[in-house]
């Protein structure tokens, strides 16, 4: 009897243990949020701050509230262009890495021309993009792509020089082929490097999905940001920034969270 | 992709592209906006909710436009087959380095910008703009302003000219002295924080000088290949404008349909002003998208003497009214 209740009461308490500092967490997160949107509406209301400098938080919400579809809209849309720049940047990138380690005749032939063209600001390209691809999404997509790839190159790079040969030679004398060596031993001792890249990576492909919407496109947080600029609605520019922010924060916190999962061995936490 | 495709395909065998369009009945093309979509442009967007350009056989996207974005770049290099662009003088400037763009119509028949100062300032007169801070756009209206400061007799060296940034702040903060608006944009802004009784106008048209802005081109080979789409475009987009600026709520609506975060008095004003300046000057006997060649001579013969352009331009190759002259001028009135 005692037996039957006490089982079901000890996976509570464990769930519960794991569970409890999570929320927590959450809870504390929340409870600053609250505070800073108190101080930014009290702020405003009591220094007089006028409209044009800061709006109050909640004119910017009721903006957002008057609209919803337009923001939903534009934020869908940036969402999309910086999973797809920053997928593809990821992809390359970790690609140049391997390659760039397997053949140093093509690191010394490409990487001084990738460093080139990562010096070149990138809204010198904006106008160049869409001569090439238009107002598609693929436009911003490759602007994304454009400022990810580098990083998750060099920190792949560098996540895999930085492999004891010792560990290599070792799982050579067993017997392990390049493949194996790559996907069990290089890759996850480089993981650590290449997430550093990958949070780096995911504020900056939303950087070029933006900048890529200011060259002209119909829908996207970049316009709304862009247009309310010009005709000086700053409300309307600050809800812009706050969906940004979350999106930006988001696709961080996803970011991270992966990596807390994947390299749960975790040097870099 | 579409674009890319056409690229390659006007790279490798240009005969083969009107074949292609033919072939399919209806035509793509595009309109690449000088800006972003504001009811500056509501005729065309009318014109594409009312299904005007799908009656042509085009099917039409219109693409906004941006900063840092030049329309005579995309229509020259066909990347968009038509666009709305800076004015007058962008298009002498394009064709000044041999961008192969023509115009085949003007929508702002008068400078759509004047310059603002406070009414209870001590400028009353240009001559007052001796020693003053002025903002203005170095796109084509820091030589309005300097001609125009020029017949009051002052030179460059006499006044403090900078480049003017997105926002009117400074001036509204009492920071430059003059300031540089669009009467259909940054003026509503000035108006709504200063009041329009505080703010007093210099208007180029008063020196004598007339920039005609808002140009509609096509690129050379559209224009030789296509001259029926072409015409189909302006009729639709005549038709687009005469339905928007009568019925001034419908030309809102399509606009804030494409943009819904805009403020609607902003876009009721932009649209009241916009009408205003496409119905100026010869466009009232004339009709919509007039190319008033005495206007664009002296644009012209204007930024010669000022030595924007270094060469004459051929004016009659530039601006081809033929398009706009195969639609009847009772269907071209506003």
């Amino acid at each position: 009897m005692s037996a039957s209740l006490s089982a079901p009461a000890m996976r509570a308490t464990g769930v519960w243990r794991h569970t409890a500092p999570v929320l927590l967490g959450l809870g504390r997160l929340v409870l600053g949020l609250a505070i800073a949107a108190a101080v930014w509406e009290g702020a405003v209301l009591a220094f007089g701050i006028r409209p044009e400098y800061l709006p109050r938080l909640s004119a910017i919400l009721s903006t957002i509230a008057a609209t919803p579809e337009a923001y939903a809209a534009g934020f869908l849309r940036t969402l999309l262009e910086t999973l797809l720049g920053f997928a593809a940047g990821v992809l390359v990138g970790v690609l140049n890495g391997v390659l760039f380690l397997r053949a140093p005749v093509l690191r010394d032939m490409l990487f001084p021309i990738f460093v080139v063209s990562q010096t070149i600001p990138v809204i010198a390209f904006g106008a160049l993009v869409v001569l090439w691809f238009g107002n598609t999404l693929l436009a911003k997509a490759v602007i994304a792509f454009y400022l990810t790839f580098f990083p998750v190159t060099v920190n792949t790079l560098l996540g895999l020089q930085s492999v004891d040969p010792r560990q290599v030679a070792l799982l050579r004398s067993f017997g392990a082929n390049g493949r194996q060596i790559l996907f069990r031993l290089l890759l996850p001792t480089a993981l650590p490097q290449i997430f550093v890249a990958l949070r780096l990576g995911s504020s900056l492909s939303l950087v070029g999905a933006i900048v890529g919407e200011w060259f002209g496109d119909t829908t996207g947080l970049g316009v709304i940001l862009l247009q309310a600029m010009y005709t000086e609605q700053v409300t309307v520019m600050w809800a812009a920034i706050l969906c940004a922010a979350l999106l930006g924060t988001g696709f961080y916190a996803l970011v991270s969270l992966a990596e807390r999962w994947l390299v749960f061995w975790g040097a870099e936490q | 992709m579409q674009r890319r495709t056409l690229l390659a395909a006007a790279a490798v065998a240009p005969a083969i592209l009107p074949a292609i369009a033919r072939a399919q009945g209806t035509q793509k093309a595009t309109l690449r906006l000088k800006w972003l979509a504001q009811t500056q442009f509501a005729g065309f967007y009318l014109a594409k909710a009312r299904g005007y350009y799908e009656a042509e056989g085009i099917d039409l996207t219109i693409n906004p436009g941006g900063p840092n974005l030049l329309t005579e770049n995309l229509v020259a290099t066909g990347a968009d087959t038509f666009g709305l662009s800076g004015g007058t003088d962008s298009v002498f400037a394009a064709r000044e380095k041999n961008l192969p763009v023509v115009c085949i119509g003007v929508s702002h028949q008068q400078t759509p910008f004047f310059f603002v100062t406070r009414a209870d300032g001590p400028i009353r007169t240009l001559q007052d703009f001796r020693g003053k801070t002025i903002t203005t756009w170095y796109t084509g209206a820091n030589y309005v302003l300097l001609g125009m400061l020029a017949k009051a007799g002052l030179k460059p060296g006499d006044f403090t000219m900078q480049p003017q940034q997105v926002s009117v702040t400074p001036f509204v903060e009492g920071q430059i002295d003059v300031v540089t608006a669009t009467k259909y944009n940054e003026f509503y802004t000035l108006m709504t924080r200063m009041g329009r009784d505080k703010l007093r106008t210099f208007v180029a048209e008063e020196q004598g000088i007339t920039f005609p802005r808002d140009t509609l081109i096509v690129n050379e080979t559209t224009a030789r290949q296509k001259p029926e789409m072409v015409r189909g475009f302006l009729r639709a987009s005549i038709k687009g404008w005469r339905d928007a600026l009568r019925d001034q709520k419908a030309g809102v609506d399509a606009v804030m349909a494409a943009a819904p975060s805009l403020n609607r008095d902003h876009q009721e004003f932009m649209l009241v002003e916009a009408g205003k300046l496409m119905t100026a000057g010869a466009a009232a006997q004339q009709g919509l998208f007039w190319i008033d060649e005495a206007a664009i001579r002296s644009a012209h013969d204007f930024l010669r003497e000022h030595e924007v352009i270094k060469q004459p331009i051929d004016l009659a190759k530039t601006y081809d009214g033929s398009f706009l002259a195969a639609i009847p001028a009772a269907d071209r009135m506003a």
